[in-house]
């Protein structure tokens, strides 16, 4: 896609895309959206410079390696935050009891290892998202 | 202390597993393999230390991050769910040093990682299902299980597996959404998702709430029946299961649809209890839906010209007969059933690996081309005959003693007409099963002087072949030897 208007506007609207995606995986523990959520937003970012600067340019900016490894460490954050419930208070992800700092109610800093889940459930779903895009371009015919 | 931690340590090691593997991909796919392997037997090793554990000792009850059973989710390690994780990891350990071997024939190098990956997430499902006390988890579990088994299916790339593969998912998106339907429904009218709590109080709600009950039990039954491919429900499982590759058709047949069927004898006997299965007549419809299975799958296994369509629709006919000894509503007849479940995991696995050695070395898999193939693969020969002779039920097998007791439990019931169905489905299975050893160890003599040129098959197939057919004769020998274990997880679920 060779078009200057729909290049211009997209480096306008990632960055908003982006930090509108980090603000909903931050907030997800005191306000409806998450990990989830704010994973999708950014993935669809990825997607919509993948579509408008071509499948080179933006494997320069997010390899298949990368993925890999942002798909991997997401789940494997997880694990170890759980890991540590374990070890600290003898139950798989225990916040409370394994000592995990609880914060102020209605700040972005409580809630114990949430906005940590949060954030490791929000690498792994933007680095599926542009993943799944990706093998579906490459695929070649069966 | 750390006993009480092995059950989420197993679905952890499955799951570091399922994720190193695509980190290990720039390095040998050897490294990969041996550690998949070690993973395997740490699992096997703790679970079966804890089928020890809560048979001599207690049993374990594990809630995640300290929550109550009512807010949080809890995994009950029981007799029952350790004994079928400690046989769910024996036959994943013995399928797996098959796949070793084998290559997993017809899947593209590049893809050997995925195909591990999926395996190891697939038995992380399973672990989960057997172990959580939760509806609703149960039904998370499904739905991975579910995804996973159809990239299994699809992993050869090829159209036949396309085709397979979305039948499979349209069926079961449409068995896991019903059981769903039936966990909302359970929840409206009982408040809970846990098994125990709902169990407390599904009677109050019975008479409360009936139609919501009546409707939820039809739903959960029908959506776990397509998933276990019990006969109306079953026509995805021969497509699926023959073009999947050997291994994973084995995992298929001799697991997974096992899984499900527990899933069901946790739903009927924990969660609704025998006094309302009793009085909405359910019995009746499974031993019906049982007995159809028994006799039309051995029926459509006869008329397939493809050894592994043929497995498959032994395998719906087999699960027939493990209907039939859940639907008895008898101590009997659940360990009937649970001996057969592991009898004929044995004899399905060793079928569907012996076969895919063949498959492998001779690129064919008519029933009619195995003229004379004892003389030329012997082992891979003789321990499809061991097992075919176990699904026939002869005795000094295991398919033997399992038949035995189903006999038994019938007859103690007052079923006669069920005995004569479970004899006339074992002699059509001796229409399907003898002619290929016959032909393969009896006719076509010019072959005989093929005995000098025996196929070398690798050591991690044979080994596995092997285990298996011994395996199949000792608990055709003694089968006392797990029927305490048996006893035990059949009384967790009759009280």
């Amino acid at each position: 896609m060779n078009d200057i208007i729909i290049k211009n506007i997209t480096r306008i609207v990632i960055p908003f895309a982006q930090a509108y995606g980090i603000f909903i995986i931050l907030n997800g523990h005191i306000s409806p959206g998450g990990g989830f959520a704010g994973g999708a937003i950014i993935g669809t970012s990825l997607i919509l410079y993948t579509l408008v600067f071509g499948r080179e340019k933006g494997k320069k900016k997010f390899s298949h390696k990368m993925s890999e490894i942002a798909e991997s460490g997401g789940i494997m954050i997880f694990v170890l935050i759980g890991v540590i419930g374990i070890i600290m208070a003898g139950s798989f992800l225990a916040n409370q009891s394994a000592g995990f700092p609880q914060g102020e109610l209605g700040n972005i800093l409580s809630g114990g290892f949430i906005p940590i889940l949060m954030i490791a459930i929000g690498i792994k779903v933007a680095s599926t998202m542009i993943s799944l895009f990706n093998i579906l371009i490459d695929e070649e015919k069966v | 202390m750390i006993i009480e931690q092995l059950p989420i340590i197993n679905l952890l090691l499955f799951l570091f597993m399922a994720l190193i593997i695509p980190l290990l991909k720039r390095k040998p796919f050897k490294i990969t393999l041996i550690l998949g392997f070690i993973v395997l037997i740490l699992v096997f090793i703790s679970s079966g230390y804890l089928l020890w554990y809560v048979n001599n000792v207690e049993i374990i009850s594990y809630t995640f991050g300290g929550h109550e059973t009512r807010f949080g989710i809890e995994f009950l390690v029981n007799p029952f769910s350790a004994l079928f994780t400690t046989v769910i990891s024996g036959l994943a350990l013995i399928i797996y040093v098959y796949s070793s071997g084998d290559k997993t024939e017809g899947i593209e190098k590049k893809e050997f990682g995925r195909y591990y990956v999926l395996l190891f997430i697939l038995l992380l499902s399973m672990f989960g299902i057997l172990y959580t006390n939760d509806l609703f988890n149960t039904y998370v579990f499904i739905e991975i299980l579910s995804i996973t088994t159809c990239a299994i299916i699809s992993i050869k790339k090829k159209k036949d597996t396309y085709t397979s593969a979305f039948r499979y998912v349209m069926m079961n998106e449409i068995g896991s959404l019903s059981y769903l339907f039936g966990v909302a429904l359970i929840y409206m009218a009982t408040g809970f998702t846990n098994i125990t709590l709902v169990s407390e109080s599904i009677q109050t709600a019975f008479s409360a709430y009936p139609f919501n009950i009546i409707i939820a039990l039809g739903f959960m039954i029908i959506g776990l029946g397509i998933k276990a491919a019990i006969f109306p429900f079953h026509i995805w499982l021969p497509d699926a299961h023959s073009s999947a590759p050997s291994t994973s058709s084995a995992i298929l047949s001799a697991i997974v649809i096992k899984v499900y069927l527990l899933v069901m004898v946790k739903v009927l006997y924990s969660v609704f209890g025998l006094d309302i299965l009793v009085e909405m007549n359910i019995p009746i419809i499974l031993l019906i839906l049982s007995a159809t299975a028994m006799i039309l799958g051995s029926v459509f296994a006869i008329a397939q010209k493809d050894v592994k369509r043929m497995l498959g629709y032994s395998s719906v006919a087999q699960v027939g007969y493990i209907l039939l000894g859940i639907s008895l509503l008898s101590l009997a007849g659940l360990e009937a059933a649970f001996f057969h479940i592991i009898s004929h995991g044995l004899m399905k696995t060793a079928l569907f690996l012996s076969v895919g050695e063949i498959i492998f070395y001779k690129k064919t898999r008519k029933v009619n081309d195995f003229d004379g193939m004892g003389f030329i693969m012997p082992v891979a020969m003789g321990v499809f005959s061991i097992a075919a002779l176990g699904m026939i039920g002869l005795p000094l097998t295991s398919g033997f003693i399992s038949k035995l007791n189903l006999g038994i439990a019938v007859l103690e019931n007052n079923y006669v007409i069920f005995l004569v169905v479970l004899i006339l489905s074992s002699l059509l299975n001796v229409i399907y099963y003898l002619p290929i050893i016959i032909l393969a160890f009896l006719r076509n003599e010019k072959y005989h002087y093929r005995m000098t040129t025996i196929e070398h098959t690798p050591k991690t197939m044979i080994t596995p072949l092997i285990f298996l057919a011994i395996l199949i004769v000792a608990l055709g020998l003694f089968p006392n030897v797990i029927m305490p274990v048996i006893e035990s997880a059949a009384k967790t679920l009759i009280p």
